[in-house]
């Protein structure tokens, strides 16, 4: 039995030739076009379950429909009522999930590790939003959904987290949806920017 | 060609007009019918023929008249061609592009000498209810008619294959959307782009400017400052060459857009704060006889020949006027060269009688008896308010006499209405009155804006003001704070149908007789009379002849216009193509982890529900001996998986599941079936204890999102004080079941950590571990195939490394995939019902067979009183295992059992032929008296033949022990 | 397409929802007669006015709700949690102050 540590494939295709980065097969492919669509899935992801106003919720420090970036913590963003998700570079997810174990009484607070759970795509670009546009029936005007808004609907028939997270004052948008529907999803959002100019840009660490 | 050829064969084009759409220096050639034709950028495909002095453009719908240009614009009726493989193109709105081969439609077999034209001739024998009438019987002489009718119908020839062209769709969000570009729908836009709105405005022609466009040089100054001012402002997307087809509730507005950068059509489905319809209004024809000759054409049409396209629409001309557009047309006409033989103005008492000419125009009779020959009679009687959005809106538009058209009623809040379609007055007051509109629009979104823009994406306090939640009449008029004038109504003549009969309906050739003849007929209402006679249902959709129909039909019934009201506007208000509906449809997929390789492996694919599940490798008999044999491995990914967590889970799986949960250990796993409040059965799985507070729940590949929102409503509906988190895991897990004798050697090979003895580790038990190098890897001995069997979960993010370790690790074992068939194969064997195939909608727990199941003494689940019942009435038909006494006979699923009287009192509900057992198996429901094991039923195949089938002890065939998968 | 408005999330579009039929409560599954009981499965009482009835955000936060409806003109006049009330008023002042009972202002 060999004891290796195997190799993590993200639901999404790796376009060959891929390399390795902190465990995870992503695609050597780089780009630096002003439009870019990137598989993040690598990314640790925790679900964390807790009441909306007891100790857990006030230490999270962000509401149902927020973004917050925290130092030590990476992103926690308010996806639900009662309900956040926690992002971190690869491979950090089980100390993140402790750690919020411990801020709350087990009874109430769960956080759960969904990183081979769900997909986790990247749009970065100006023309972001008129992509989401074609299939995704919320507004994304700054006025409707600033940087920082989190909320969850259907895009292209697939229920998603879209969180706008702008990166250095590039217009950005995480998607998180279903892992099963990552290559349709990807795939769906590719299709959609053929027109704007997407390319694929591989993923790198830490990520977020 | 040359530059001169090309001139000389313009015979009708006229010298540079000031609004001119047309690029001089642009030329390019078409055919039409085959023959090469000049035209210019910028001209439509009627415009460029009637430039070169073409008149007939196609055959009518039933009578196959010629027909030739009459409102030189989308609606044109009879300007429908062919344009390459695309059918029914707007001729009289498609521009041309160079090399493009176009064709007339609905004529056999040339556009000059239409053999169908004897139709004309045998109109009296075309009466409204034709078709009905003479078509009706005998019913078995119906593939006969339908031959002939066929070559009647109308219209071009559809591609017969897929066209290239790339259709799309999109969501926007405008504060406003104005449907309409001319003058009042520039001036709100404006207006409302001022007040800080995003707006979207829309416009059906090429360019904005409605009737400015082909005005003089004082209208053709305004658009242009409305143009710059448009273009100037950020706030403002305009989408030219584009219709709003409709309104739906609280402002949901498609609009279809043609011809962009590389998309054929795409659709916008727009949720507006505030509509604004704007469309000005639509010049209507005048009905007498002979009205619909080529050469007949609107004023408006005049116009638009002249001043945008540069065309000479004939040599003499009779004008009939009844306002100002038919005067200015007089004089656009004088200007063009056209003699003008007669102005007759309908306002002093001018009337048309008929136009009379084998194949056009040739003289005209005035009232009074008076012939005036002439090539060209151009009509101005009055007008057609385009009110479709405001009735898809929920107004009922109001018929005004004096000036002989309806206006909106009362929209809703959310909608507001300018432009002529509002009412009359000079430019300036237009302008005034869409300003204010404009203005009073950006308000209104903005109120909303506040109450839903709120905190990014949430909305607390809804209020009154707010469209999205209320679909109230507007009551609130007088609290809008930009006040709107009103606008002058002008006196016009009615002028709808002349001294004689004439076309109603040019698009469906239905004329003022025919609605006659039904009304006498006794279709008396307008709604009737129009499936009738089929008015309004043609090309135009009402936008030429609705009003026409209405005066007939209320000369013929004695009543009053408003008495007669008028038929609905439904959407679409314009066509769209099937292209753009499909646009960018969105079916999901799921894919397991395994997936690339069960491509790889030559899987045959099946599809279940979003998933694609390998059905199998080729050969699923061989399937299944392999597993019972030696050893196998089915990907088992869509498996719906949720993790539980809390201490009040095991009171949410005692209410949910039929059986009790209150003791199941750690380290325990237990079959369960869900029932609704009905006590049919729902789903079913197996729930494992993997933790104190920690379970893992499965359900059917089918059942997950069912499940969730039925765990969900009961958590936060009935019991919000029970603390349980749900959280979805279906594809956390890469699953798959390794099954067979020789399995446990196989994990022997690949666990670290985990005692595999059947002491340490037996049937319906888990264990969590590092398999094949994974951490955090559970699996569970359950045994689906009846056979020793280890389930495994492995984080999918490394299901592949599991799944190749294992066939790599286990070859020579002799371990092969199997898919679904083997799978289904096998679980018949063994008797494992299938939820959905082995139960349907009706189909209690106790039906199902599930007695050792259900707990009655629980103190509640769901469904409980129903099975109570169910139990006490033991009226319900079994779920029984059945064995046809010919072995070799499979019956179908779904075949019928039948009773002594014919009747039925059964069916099979899963069959096979056993490769284990070497005979066909099956399940099937029995009515109760026939339960009893060893009795023989009788199952009618779908041939009518009869077979005897044996009822069973017990549902499964194979090792009904189980010594097998408890080894 | 009408438009929800989610307790949580906001005005949605209503393809986002399912729509769970009239509200109604459980009867005592120990005490029920066949009558009682099947009224609570199967009859609604289907006005032509006002309404209550239950939704579920499918597509979007998850949530279960109650929302009063008219049936003929569509217009909605409130939303609130399956248990505790919540109103909706024109000048959004009830329900002002009011604690939420997942901690949101």
């Amino acid at each position: 039995m060999p004891d290796s540590v195997p190799l993590a494939r993200s639901p999404i295709a790796c376009i060959a030739p891929g390399v390795v980065v902190d465990g995870w097969e992503v695609t050597a492919q780089r780009s630096t076009a002003a439009q870019r669509i990137t598989d993040c899935t690598p990314l640790a992801k925790v679900l964390v379950h807790a009441p909306a106003n007891g100790p857990v919720a006030k230490a999270l420090g962000v509401p149902f429909g927020r973004l917050r970036r925290d130092e030590s913590s990476g992103v926690i963003i308010g996806s639900g009522p009662g309900e956040w998700l926690l992002l971190g570079p690869p491979s950090t997810a089980p100390a993140l999930a402790a750690k919020v174990q411990e801020l709350g009484h087990s009874d109430d607070v769960s956080a759960v590790d969904v990183t081979h759970a769900r997909a986790m795509i990247r749009l970065v670009g100006d023309r972001a939003a008129p992509v989401l546009s074609k299939v995704c029936a919320i507004d994304f005007d700054d006025s409707v959904t600033p940087n920082g808004a989190a909320l969850r609907s259907s895009v292209a028939g697939v229920v998603t987290d879209i969180v706008r997270h702008d990166l250095g004052g590039d217009r950005s948008y995480l998607l998180h949806s279903e892992r099963s529907f990552g290559q349709y999803l990807f795939d769906a959002l590719v299709d959609a920017g053929r027109e704007y100019g997407f390319e694929i840009d591989g993923f790198r660490s830490p990520g977020i | 060609m040359t530059t001169t050829s090309i001139e000389s064969r313009m015979t009708m084009r006229l010298g540079p007009q000031p609004g001119e759409v047309i690029d001089r220096g642009a030329p390019l050639t078409f055919t039409w019918n085959g023959a090469e034709y000049p035209a210019y950028r910028g001209d439509t495909i009627i415009s460029a023929l009637a430039a070169c002095g073409e008149r007939v453009f196609s055959r009518s719908f039933k009578y196959h008249r010629p027909r030739g240009l009459l409102t030189a614009s989308f609606i044109d009726p009879g300007c429908l061609v062919q344009v390459g493989d695309e059918p029914n193109v707007r001729g009289a709105h498609r521009r041309l592009e160079p090399g493009m081969v176009v064709r007339a439609q609905n004529v056999w077999p040339s556009l000059r000498f239409d053999l169908k034209s004897v139709n004309q001739a045998a109109g009296r024998f075309l009466p409204p209810g034709f078709y009905y009438k003479t078509f009706m019987a005998p019913q078995a002489f119906w593939p006969l008619y339908q031959k002939v009718l066929r070559r009647f119908t109308p219209g071009g020839t559809a591609p017969s294959r897929r066209p290239e062209a790339l259709f799309d769709a999109r969501y926007a969000h405008p504060d406003v959307l104005i449907a309409g570009g001319g003058p009042a729908g520039m001036g709100a836009a404006i207006a409302a782009a001022e007040s800080g709105a995003k707006v979207l405005l829309v416009d059906e022609e090429h360019e904005l400017g409605g009737h400015l466009r082909w005005g003089g040089e004082a209208e053709l100054a305004i658009l242009q400052a409305l143009r710059d001012a448009v273009a100037a402002s950020a706030n403002i997307e305009v989408m030219s060459n584009s219709v709003v087809t409709g309104r739906y509730d609280d402002n949901w507005v498609a609009v279809a857009q043609r011809h962009v950068a590389n998309v054929e059509e795409r659709l916008i489905k727009a949720r507006a704060k505030v509509l604004i319809v704007a469309p000005g209004l639509i010049e209507r024809p005048y009905v007498f006889d002979g009205n619909d000759k080529p050469g007949v054409m609107l004023a408006s049409a005049a116009r638009r020949l002249i001043n945008l396209y540069a065309v000479k629409p004939g040599d003499r001309a009779v004008v009939l006027t009844a306002n100002e557009e038919g005067d200015a047309a007089a004089a656009d006409l004088q200007r063009a060269g056209v003699e003008i033989a007669r102005v007759v103005d309908a306002r002093s008492g001018g009337d048309v009688v008929r136009a009379r000419g084998r194949g056009r125009v040739r003289e005209v009779e005035i009232a009074g008896g008076e012939t005036v020959e002439a090539d060209l009679l151009v009509t101005s009687v009055g007008w057609t308010a385009p009110t479709a959005l405001l009735n898809m809106a929920g107004d009922r538009p109001l018929y005004n006499r004096r000036a002989a058209r309806f206006f909106p009623a009362e929209p809703p809040h959310n909608v507001l209405a300018t432009g002529r379609i509002v009412g009359d007055g000079t430019l300036d007051q237009l302008l005034a009155h869409a300003r204010a509109v404009g203005a009073e629009a950006a308000h209104r979104a903005s109120t909303q804006r506040a109450s839903t823009g709120r905190a990014a994406t949430r909305q607390r306090t809804l209020t009154a003001d707010d469209p999205g939640v209320s679909a109230v009449p507007d009551r609130t008029a007088d609290r809008s704070p930009v006040p709107i004038p009103d606008l002058p109504i002008q006196d016009h003549p009615a002028l709808f149908r002349g001294a004689s009969h004439g076309i109603v309906d040019f698009s469906e050739d239905v004329s003022s007789k025919d609605i006659v003849t039904a009304v006498h007929e006794g279709y008396d209402s307008l709604e009737l009379t129009k499936r009738y006679t089929t008015v309004g249902m043609g090309a135009a959709q009402g936008k030429l002849e609705l009003v026409n129909a209405i005066a007939v039909h209320a000369e013929a019934t004695g009543r009053t216009m408003e008495e007669t009201g008028a038929t609905t506007w439904r959407p679409p208000y314009a066509p769209i193509s099937l292209g753009a509906l499909a646009g960018r449809s969105f079916e999901p997929l799921s894919l397991s982890p395994l997936q690339p390789w069960h491509e790889a492996h030559g899987a045959r694919p099946l599809v279940a529900g979003h998933w694609i599940r390998p059905d199998h490798y080729g050969d699923p008999e061989a399937e299944v001996r392999n597993v019972r044999q030696t050893v196998g491995m089915i990907d088992v990914t869509p498996l719906g998986k949720f993790d539980l967590r809390g201490p009040d889970v095991p009171q949410l799986l005692n209410l949910l599941y039929v059986n009790r949960w209150s003791r199941l250990a750690v380290g325990s796993v237990r079959y369960g079936v869900l029932c609704g409040e009905d006590g049919v059965v729902i789903d079913d799985g197996v729930t494992g204890r993997l933790g104190e507070n920690r379970y893992l729940m499965t359900t059917t590949s089918a059942g997950p999102e069912a499940v969730w929102q039925w765990m969900e409503e009961w958590l936060q509906t009935v019991h919000p004080e029970w603390r349980v988190h749900v959280t979805p895991m279906t594809a956390a897990y890469a699953s798959m079941n390794v099954a067979g004798p020789k399995s446990r050697e196989l994990m022997r090979r690949v666990v670290d950590g985990i005692d595999l003895d059947p002491q340490a580790f037996p049937y319906m038990r888990v264990r969590t571990g590092r398999i094949a190098g994974i951490q955090d890897c559970f699996m569970w001995r359950i045994g689906f195939t009846g056979e020793l069997s280890y389930e495994i979960h492995a984080p999918a993010s490394y299901g592949l490394h599991l799944w190749e370790t294992l066939l790599e690790v286990g070859a020579d074992l002799g371990i092969r995939p199997f898919g679904v068939e083997a799978q289904r194969i096998m679980r018949l064997e063994k008797g494992h019902l299938i939820v959905g195939q082995d139960t349907d909608a009706l189909t209690q727990a106790f039906g199902a067979g599930l007695d050792g199941l259900v707990k009655l003494d629980k103190e509640d689940f769901v469904g409980k009183p129903e099975l109570l019942w169910q139990k006490e009435r033991a009226d319900y038909p079994r779920l029984v295992g059945l064995q046809p006494v010919d072995g070799t006979v499979v019956p179908p699923e779904g075949a019928q059992i039948v009773g002594r009287r014919d009747e039925i009192v059964g069916r099979i509900t899963s069959s096979r032929m056993s490769p284990t057992l070497s005979r066909s198996i099956c399940l099937g429901f029995v009515a109760p008296d026939l339960a009893a094991a060893g009795t023989i039923v009788r199952v009618r195949l779908p041939d009518g033949e009869e077979i005897p089938v044996t009822v069973m002890a017990q549902h499964a065939h194979f090792d009904p022990e189980g010594a097998r998968l408890r080894a | 397409m009408l438009r929800i408005p989610c307790i949580h999330c906001g005005p949605r579009n209503a393809a986002e929802f399912t729509y769970l039929g009239e509200e109604r409560s459980r009867p005592d599954p120990n005490a029920t007669r066949p009558q009682e009981w099947r009224r609570y499965l199967y009859m609604q009482s289907n006005p032509a006015g006002w309404t209550t009835e239950r939704w579920f955000h499918r597509d979007g936060c998850r949530r279960f709700f109650v929302m009063e409806r008219h049936t003929v003109s569509d217009e909605i006049r409130a939303v609130r949690r399956p248990s505790a009330q919540l109103r909706l008023d024109p000048d959004g002042a009830a329900g002002a102050g009011e604690t939420d009972p997942e901690g949101r202002p």
